[in-house]
């Protein structure tokens, strides 16, 4: 079990993030507590993907740092930052189509060394039964799982997920909150999240964002549950 | 160990039908011998392509680094044949670290163009630059200097059957375990998804250079098993139009498949041997052959044949379920 602590996982400070001459980020910071999930929330176009890829390494920055775990990951490329445990699980739920569940999973577990895969097939037990279908057939939740469960090997301490939830039926939707509560008990989460319902059943903590700016950062359980961060998106 | 052993089954396999074709059709001997040297060749281009998903039209020139390599180890140093197989070896791991960083930065057409451009300086290198040693376009001949390796002459065209066939099983299998392992599943996932792979934790980079270097090692052992079988290389071997020919041969087959080199080459040496007694432009039925692949067939021989199989071991494994279900409701 994870233990809230108040020592931060991940410190943002003052980043500015541009494609090609376009500022995109201004100024963003934001930290995230051990054992916290926090969740970022915004309309579209207002920098979440971007702060995302920014943080997984995988754009530059123009300003600013980022530390995970203490550690300066700003100059990282996408995959060093992946080794240290910091996750990056994209919007568009793409698995490697022409492998089998399996492998996909296998190529979880070269990376981490990590083969035990028990722990991450007791969130979602459902791919247990479809071990040798190819990614290329799967639905979209099942998508989805399949992508948390392999960027759950090797113990991240940290995975950020953005808009997991997206185009999924309900029910599937309920598994998954399902099984954020029992990953939250070992690993950080960060996710960005159209559905409010949802922030506020998940979140410890809810940063808004409008036109590439944090403007707004909620803690208080009652606010969140409350939805007081609607106002600001 | 039970995986090396499980990845040897089909090249065995394999092998055996290459033994039968040999007692079968004893005239044809030559033709068995390039089957098996150009199917390595068409494995070294399938890493690129078919696994990696990147184009070249350069690969007659690491064809060439391996063959001239031995030719020149033969008509100039030495004359132990395997020696000069192991220095292409060599040669075609060198070209492989030092291209690799360098190319495979560049991607689709750019990757594609610079392999092509590659070859043609790799002509006029061997043509004119290295005229003294290669004796340009008159060739190197060396079978009478070869000397015969410990239990084998093979000099012999026969006993070079039996040698290329061993070296032909020999990488086979370790292509085979190749794609059930790591390596070969992450080729796959680099060609699918490669964002993706390095938010996984891999260094993409790295692994494609291990491909890269991979294909040019194979593309120079078919080079050197060519010039130890001929007794003599020339430049028309390296010639950048002939790219097309391990391209064609690569997706005919399938291409990201074990096999498919083989059925590829097996189609493209066929129709060449065939078609040519007849016809002069043999290239039109590959042509042919080719369009049909790519309209119809995109998995090309070997890929089609495997999805067939697998469907019906699939609807197999369903009756026998189905089966098992309705005997345990009845009981």
């Amino acid at each position: 079990m994870l233990e809230k602590s108040n020592n931060k996982i991940l410190a943002v400070k003052d980043l500015d993030v541009s494609y090609q001459k376009l500022r995109i980020l201004f100024q963003v910071s934001m930290d995230v507590k051990e054992g916290d999930v926090a969740v970022v929330v915004g309309r579209n176009g207002a920098g979440k993907t971007t702060l995302f890829r920014t943080i997984a390494g995988f754009l530059g920055q123009d300003g600013g740092s980022i530390h995970y775990k203490g550690q300066d990951i700003g100059m990282l490329r996408a995959y060093e930052v992946a080794q240290l445990g910091l996750k990056y699980i994209q919007q568009d739920k793409h698995v490697f189509s022409d492998l089998s569940v399996q492998e996909n999973l296998e190529l979880g577990s070269y990376a981490t060394k990590d083969y035990n895969w028990d722990s991450v097939l007791d969130y979602f037990p459902q791919l247990k039964n479809i071990m040798d279908r190819k990614g290329g057939h799967l639905s979209g939740g099942e998508r989805q799982m399949l992508l948390i469960a392999m960027s759950l090997l090797g113990n991240p301490g940290l995975v950020l997920m953005d808009e997991p939830t997206e185009g999924l039926a309900p029910h599937v939707i309920n598994d998954l909150i399902q099984a954020f509560t029992k990953i939250r008990e070992k690993t950080t989460l960060v996710i960005i999240e159209q559905n409010l319902p949802l922030t506020a059943e998940v979140a410890d903590r809810v940063y808004a964002m409008k036109e590439g700016k944090i403007v707004a950062e909620f803690n208080e359980k009652q606010a969140i549950q409350n939805l007081e961060f609607e106002a600001h998106l | 160990m039970t995986r090396l052993i499980k990845a040897s089954y089909g090249p065995l396999v394999l092998v055996f039908f290459f033994l039968m074709a040999r007692y079968i059709f004893p005239n044809k001997m030559t033709f068995i011998i390039e089957l098996a040297i150009f199917s390595i060749y068409v494995m070294g281009n399938n890493i690129l392509y078919g696994y990696l998903g990147m184009v070249s039209f350069g690969q007659p020139f690491y064809l060439g680094v391996g063959a001239y390599a031995t030719a020149i180890y033969l008509a100039h140093i030495g004359a132990n044949p395997l020696i000069g197989m192991l220095l292409s070896l060599a040669m075609g791991l060198v070209v492989g670290l030092i291209l690799g960083p360098a190319f495979i930065r560049l991607r689709g057409d750019y990757f594609a163009l610079i392999n092509a451009a590659t070859c043609a300086i790799g002509m006029f290198t061997i043509e004119k630059l290295l005229l003294p040693i290669t004796r340009g376009d008159d060739g190197l001949w060396y079978r009478s200097r070869m000397s015969q390796i410990p239990f084998l002459d093979i000099r012999m065209p026969d006993k070079f059957f039996v040698f290329a066939l061993a070296i032909f099983l020999i990488v086979l299998i370790l292509y085979n375990f190749m794609d059930k392992s790591a390596l070969g599943v992450s080729f796959r996932a680099i060609k699918d998804n490669e964002n993706k792979m390095k938010f996984l934790g891999y260094d993409t980079f790295k692994i494609r250079w291990i491909g890269f270097s991979l294909a040019s090692i194979l593309s120079a052992l078919a080079g050197s098993l060519y010039a130890i079988n001929f007794g003599f290389v020339n430049p028309s071997l390296a010639e950048p139009h002939r790219a097309a020919e391990v391209l064609v041969a690569t997706l005919i087959g399938g291409a990201g498949t074990v096999f498919g080199p083989f059925f590829g080459t097996l189609a493209f040496l066929g129709i060449k041997d065939l078609v040519s007694r007849y016809i002069a432009h043999w290239e039109l039925a590959v042509g042919i052959l080719t369009l049909l692949v790519l309209f119809r067939f995109s998995k090309g021989i070997w890929g089609n044949t495997e999805a067939i199989i697998n469907e019906k071991i699939g609807r197999k494994k369903n009756r026998t379920m189905e089966k098992l279900l309705t005997d345990k409701a009845a009981t």
